[in-house]
């Protein structure tokens, strides 16, 4: 029923973000990041943006599977541990250099998440969702309950996937010797390397041939089909191509803090990730960078509170979703064109 | 022998939890399209609801279960009232997928509430029923009859509730057809107000019941939750009959593997075949093939 009424142009506000205005954009907000290590003194303060640009590249591509391509995985953090796990992996057991673990690990999450999507995306919807949020609970339980001795470390025996303590110390970026002090801003210059490519890529996805097929699915399923664009095919290649810098992504997270653990599941972090997405609007290009700094800020004020804090997170969560259907972007568009008025 | 005993005891006790997890969620999901992401943290706060009033009111355990079920019927329209009203009315073609992220939100905040009330050291109930029926040389214990016993007597009053009451048939309109039940005269907000009740009351009995035989935390309704997901799944979305038999069918297909292969296996297992059923069947075993209105 409603599809029809989607058809009509009145019905819809939500015009396709143009080049030039996300150029501007974009260029200014890199002049911000390049700009911030020579302001920001505090080790603590750069490392909460190192972690804000951790969560907004996971929410950049997750904004691309939901709110473009319409896939409503809750498998992501998972994807996300995935690359952790390789990276910490293959340079712990294997000894791999550890840019070459991260670029492995990167793949090996756009493998198990083609494997994840071939068997999950045949479905629709919420059936989805359960299905990729068990895939990942699936996982997580059987890292968890890992009890067998796969090594011996000093006395202690080790799993062979590090089991419920994961692995730690298996190598950095190696920014150490080259900045003594400052190493922490190396670290930042990967991340936003990474972060930059993140979006770079998602923006190319969405205004080529592809992000075209998506708008299409997502107006009018039937028509589309009807033109010949086949919704599995579109929505797998979307599946594995997220999947390769969400996996990039959980690479860099574990050698920045060189560990990774079962806890990366949890579902407070997959939490934040929609968070992010859904304050910021879902399905706006520029949402998740909104959202990860409103959410970040929210975060760092309600420190003070201590165990509310988690409380607060969800209740924003809701009262985000009630009051801001279309997320703060929108809104804020909307107020600006009435000022305009 | 013995161990067929163990894995139909198992089998069974954990098919009767999971169906009325199963249920409380699939009556949901059948009229309204909402999937209650935070069903498990309702599940958590019956359980800990009992408990309270068990422990420190000192009442008879039967009123501590009703209690649990009248608090969890509130929790329900509350959750109508703050949230899915407002989304309802808002979010349309977008309500099934903000419903759900919403109601995370609800059930994480709820748990952490739990968690800073009672603290994060898992409780046992203070009531418990011991013994065992010997049956050969392995024991079935009591306490596993009593809760099949009790999820049938609910499952059976909700079928009644559903099936012979005015309540009931405009909840069986409005999951139909939700214009034609509101031109025929069904308040279909009071109606949707109604299912969030009951469901919340089947939740609180479910989380007194699973709380029973496990130990009371803020997490406690994850797991049978993501199992009822599944079984919904399995079942065809907000099909109950169908939900029931796919929660025991799957129980004891879990207890098998956990005794055949050992406890870990048992949830990858059961997650490989709802998987390979729904590739074979992608609107579950008993669900009808949607015809979507363009």
């Amino acid at each position: 029923m409603s599809d029809i009424t989607q058809t009509l142009p009145t019905s819809t506000p939500r015009r396709p973000s143009k080049g030039r205005t996300d150029l501007v954009i974009g260029l200014g907000l890199l002049a911000l990041a390049v700009a911030a290590p020579f302001f920001i003194e505090s080790r603590y303060m750069m490392g909460q943006v190192i972690l804000g640009l951790f969560w907004a590249s996971v929410a950049v591509q997750w904004n691309l599977l939901f709110g473009y391509a319409g896939i409503f995985s809750l498998g992501q953090m998972a994807v996300f541990a995935v690359g952790g796990y390789s990276t910490a992996m293959l340079a712990h057991y294997l000894g791999w250099n550890i840019f070459g673990a991260i670029a492995a690990g990167a793949v090996i999450a756009t493998l198990f998440s083609a494997i994840v999507g071939l068997a999950c995306l045949r479905l629709q919807g919420v059936y989805v969702a359960l299905l990729t949020y068990a895939i990942a609970q699936v996982i997580y339980l059987l890292i968890v309950t890992d009890t067998g001795c796969f090594e011996m470390v000093g006395t202690s025996c080790r799993q062979f996937t590090g089991g419920a303590t994961g692995f730690a110390r298996f190598g950095d970026f190696g920014m150490r010797p080259i900045l003594h002090g400052d190493w922490i801003k190396g670290n930042y210059a990967i991340v936003l390397v990474s972060f930059v490519l993140s979006m770079g890529a998602s923006w190319i996805i969405l205004h080529g041939p592809m992000g075209l097929a998506f708008k299409a699915l997502r107006d009018n399923q039937p028509y589309a089909v009807a033109r010949g664009i086949n919704r599995f095919h579109t929505q797998l290649l979307i599946f594995g191509i997220s999947a390769f810098f969400t996996g990039l992504t959980g690479g860099l997270y574990a050698t920045h803090f060189q560990a990774i653990g079962p806890n990366i599941f949890s579902i407070s972090s997959l939490l934040f990730i929609l968070a992010i997405v859904v304050i910021g609007g879902i399905g706006i290009f520029w949402g998740p960078v909104i959202g990860t700094i409103v959410l970040m800020t929210a975060d760092e004020a309600m420190r003070e509170m201590g165990d509310f804090r988690t409380i607060g997170l969800g209740l924003i969560i809701a009262g985000a979703v009630v009051l801001l259907p279309n997320g703060l972007v929108e809104k804020l568009t909307d107020i600006l064109r009435k000022l305009r008025q | 022998m013995d161990l067929l005993v163990a894995i139909l005891s198992t089998g069974l006790t954990n098919g009767a939890l999971y169906a009325l997890a199963t249920v409380g969620l699939s009556l949901i999901w059948g009229s309204m399209g909402m999937l209650n992401m935070a069903h498990g943290a309702m599940l958590a706060l019956g359980g800990y609801t009992a408990f309270t009033i068990s422990s420190s009111l000192g009442l008879p355990v039967w009123l501590a279960v009703l209690i649990a079920s009248a608090v969890g019927a509130l929790a329900g329209m509350v959750l109508y009232i703050a949230v899915v009203r407002a989304l309802l009315k808002a979010a349309g073609k977008n309500f099934e997928t903000s419903v759900m992220i919403a109601t995370v939100g609800i059930s994480i905040a709820l748990q952490n509430a739990l968690l800073l009330v009672y603290g994060g050291q898992p409780l046992a109930q203070p009531f418990g029923v011991s013994g065992a029926l010997r049956i050969g040389d392995s024991a079935v214990p009591l306490l596993s009859m009593l809760i099949i016993a009790v999820a049938v007597v609910v499952m059976v009053i909700l079928a009644l509730l559903i099936g012979r009451t005015r309540m009931g048939r405009a909840i069986r309109a409005t999951a139909q057809n939700r214009e034609a039940a509101q031109l025929m005269g069904v308040a279909v907000e009071r109606t949707y107000l109604q299912v969030l009740a009951l469901s919340g009351a089947v939740a609180g009995i479910c989380g007194v019941l699973v709380s029973s035989i496990t130990q009371l935390s803020p997490t406690l309704g994850a797991d049978p939750m993501l199992k009822a997901f599944i079984m919904c799944v399995v079942a065809g979305l907000g099909n109950l009959p169908g939900a029931v038999a796919a929660a025991f069918g799957l129980a004891l297909v879990e207890a098998a593997v956990q005794f055949g292969m050992g406890a870990r296996w048992g949830f990858p297992v059961l997650l490989m075949l709802v998987i390979a059923i729904l590739i074979w069947r992608p609107n579950g075993l008993f669900g009808r093939a949607q015809i979507r209105r363009m």
